[in-house]
């Protein structure tokens, strides 16, 4: 009996929160409905009283605007957004295309809500490609409402695709459906959203986590078996967002960042330009367009273990090997030695420094490109019977990741 | 042939991250800019930080700028130093009072005209009115220097080619100036007419640097094709290319160059962290001498030496230390 009576209470409970998610939705909806009717009974006024002595000026002419949150503008001190607008009539000819927009997310939303299937951004997206062209659209849309309701993505039932994947055969990741994901030591796994993990689990053994910028390096990674090999020390996981990392992926590397112990070192292997510093910032600082969910995903100990343009001369790759920037990287750098101190190390700032003054970039496809890697005759590598001591990438890995190993127990 | 060059001392004290300039002035004090932002000045018998005679207790060189600064031009006398920053703040610091006399945004739009085209190498006429800058887009500009309108456009001239100005400098007479590309190219402006009189195109790499030779009839160019080439500014025309000699022997970029105020030889440093002695008549290296890291900057000593001897060269680098050179056997 009591059971039943607390079940009864947490589905009333439930049904209270549905019932709010939807009411705002709804009266988002109600305001721009308000505003219209509100335009065009105003209009026609003004035409009835001013028409036959003023043909050309209009003396206020009537808008739709409808506020939203704005999140790329935080106020430092309250931590609340500041509003941005959506108006018609503007200039551009797709005002009206916006409105659409919008209320295509929100009624998705709101169905997600009231029946309980959630829905992901792709399925949304898919609901009206020619309305939206772009996923992003969708993406943006999806967090501009949830800011804007200051409500998390969740509560609007609306569920991220995940694209991170992961190999590594210590990681095991068990979903409130009951069923588990094991992660291997030579295939990749993909990552489940945050809202369908019940629990991580890692194996004692685990002794270093590398995460990887591009899809590319991960499935040469996956390949050798790094995750499981003899020269590095212990067993290991690599992980990669493919490029800007999505939730799903943050809240993996975030979750266990803050779980395992700081023997564990959480490494980082990006490109040595702007954007890969940018892509080691959302992992370890959080994304500067999600502010209002960042500290929850901003894995602070994850460390840069490369590339540096720096240290390739160690290695003895030539300066010529190194790319030529581009004017995006140009502005790039320029926009994020701006920031401030506590997202920018300085070890960071140096490194962009001195790329715009060299105005080369080191990309990890100079260490693909190599024939053989300089290291220390003295390192101790047994005669070249395993191949993937002919990779330079590997080398380079092995080299810094033991660094790293040795120097997390040190501590 | 060879000469022999030893360490003679190093700065006081270190800059906090590469020094990306030098320049030896004839009062016998070097500035140095670095990657850290700040300048700073050393005299250059002891090392130490360098003061004007009448210094004040106030004195001080400039509060570090917070992005690297990459160039710089002093004037011959020492009085004055021209230096600008990575995304293109231009200022003129006097050396003697201590006190900037100019600042310029190169990076901000200016009215009327198209995008910005902020400025990366600057140099100081050795008139000291006007100053010449280089930028993205293949422009050389030419700028007020006076303290009342600094920064003001005189004039912008086009090289010709849409890529990234990396070096500009007046010739000692004021004639002229160079001006080298990030593909290789080298031009010529005559200064009275305001046009392009001459382009070089012996390098298809970037040119880093380029130094005149104290009569401002040679020119050296230093390139990260790992040469540096001499070309007669005043027998050649056109695009003839003027390149009358090369000098190979850098196994990395050569980073920059200058001429010795006797015109007799080149000194170059490199990223292959070592510095040469070029013999401009025999047209070879007599002295390579070996630093530590990539060396970014180099700068003679601007009064020619006594008969006999070779004289004295400044380095900057990677470390961050301004470190002095003085050939073997010139005694003290």
């Amino acid at each position: 009996m009591l059971s039943e009576h607390l079940s009864q209470d947490e589905d009333s409970d439930t049904l209270s929160g549905e019932l709010d998610v939807t009411r705002e939705l709804e009266e988002l909806a109600i305001d721009f409905i308000t505003q219209l009717c509100r335009a065009g009974s105003g209009s026609k006024n003004i035409l009835d009283g001013e028409s036959s002595e003023s043909e050309e000026t209009y003396p206020h002419k009537p808008s739709i605007n409808l506020e939203m949150a704005d999140r790329t503008r935080t106020d430092p001190v309250t931590g609340l957004h500041s509003s941005k607008f959506i108006t018609f009539p503007k200039r551009s000819s797709t005002a009206s295309v916006k409105f659409a927009q919008l209320f295509k997310v929100v009624n998705c939303m709101h169905e997600a809500v009231i029946d309980g299937v959630p829905v992901t951004k792709r399925d949304i997206f898919y609901r009206d490609v020619p309305l939206f062209k772009d996923q992003r659209v969708v993406d943006t849309i999806v967090d501009d409402v949830a800011a804007s309701l200051k409500l998390e993505r969740s509560d609007l039932n609306v569920r991220a695709t995940s694209k991170g994947i992961f190999c590594g055969s210590t990681l095991s990741i068990n979903l409130t459906s009951g069923d588990t994901i094991r992660g291997n030591d030579s295939e990749a796994s993909l990552i489940p959203v945050g809202e369908e993990v019940h629990t991580y689990s890692v194996e004692e053994d685990l002794g270093w986590i590398l995460i990887v910028e591009k899809d590319a390096v991960f499935q040469t990674l996956c390949r050798l078996n790094v995750t499981n090999h003899a020269l590095l020390p212990g067993r290991g996981l690599i992980i990669t967002g493919k490029g800007y990392p999505d939730m799903a992926t943050r809240h993996l590397v975030k979750t266990l960042a803050d779980s395992l112990s700081r023997t564990i070192p959480i490494m980082a292997l990006v490109d040595g330009d702007p954007y890969g510093l940018d892509i080691l910032s959302v992992y370890k600082y959080g994304s500067s367009r999600l502010s209002h969910e960042n500290e929850k995903f901003a894995a602070r100990r994850i460390k840069w273990l490369g590339l540096l343009s720096s240290e390739l001369a160690g290695f003895g790759i030539d300066k010529d090997a190194l790319i030529p920037i581009s004017q995006h990287d140009e502005k790039k750098a320029f926009k994020m030695l701006q920031r401030p101190s506590n997202i920018m190390p300085a070890k960071w700032r140096k490194e962009l420094v001195h790329m715009l003054h060299n105005r080369r970039k080191a990309e990890i496809e100079i260490l693909s490109s190599l024939v053989s890697l300089n290291t220390n005759p003295d390192e101790g590598c047994p005669p070249q019977t395993d191949l993937s001591q002919r990779i330079p990438l590997f080398k380079y890995l092995h080299i810094k990741i033991s660094q790293f190993v040795k120097s997390s127990r040190a501590q | 042939m060879s000469l022999a060059f030893l360490h003679a001392h190093d700065c006081s004290e270190a800059q906090t991250d590469s020094v990306w300039g030098v320049s030896w002035a004839r009062n016998d004090a070097v500035v140095s800019i670095s990657a850290d932002g700040s300048l700073k000045q050393w005299a250059s018998s002891t090392g130490e930080p360098y003061l004007p005679p009448n210094a004040t207790a106030e004195y001080q060189t400039p509060s570090p700028h917070t992005l690297g600064l990459v160039s710089l031009s002093v004037s011959s006398d020492g009085r004055r130093a021209l230096y600008n920053s990575l995304e293109g703040l231009t200022s003129l610091w006097n050396v003697e009072t201590g006190r900037m006399e100019g600042t310029f945004e190169s990076f901000m739009r200016e009215e009327g005209m198209g995008n910005a085209e902020a400025a990366w190498s600057v140099s100081l006429n050795p008139s000291g009115s006007t100053y010449a800058s280089a930028g993205s887009h293949g422009n050389l500009t030419i700028r007020s220097a006076e303290a009342e309108t600094f920064g003001q456009k005189i004039s912008t001239v086009f090289s010709g080619r849409n890529k990234f100005g990396m070096c500009c400098s007046f010739s000692p007479d004021g004639r002229r100036i160079a001006l080298s590309s990030e593909i290789g190219h080298v031009f010529i402006l005559d200064v009275e007419s305001n046009t392009f009189v001459n382009t070089f195109t012996s390098h298809a790499m970037s040119v880093r640097s380029v130094a005149w030779s104290p009569d401002s009839s040679l020119l050296m160019s230093a390139s990260e094709d790992k040469r540096l080439i001499l070309y007669d500014v005043r027998a050649s025309s056109g695009n003839a290319g003027g390149a009358v000699a090369t000098f190979s022997g850098h196994s990395s970029w050569v980073l920059c160059a200058d001429i010795s105020p006797d015109g007799r030889y080149g000194l170059s440093g490199s990223a292959d962290k070592s510095i040469k002695v070029w013999d401009i008549a025999a047209r070879a290296a007599v002295s390579t001498v070996q630093d530590t890291g990539e060396v970014w900057s180099v700068s003679w000593r601007p009064i020619a030496p006594a008969v006999g001897s070779v004289g004295a060269f400044v380095s900057g680098g990677e470390d961050g230390v301004v470190k002095w050179w003085r050939g073997a056997g010139t005694g003290a």
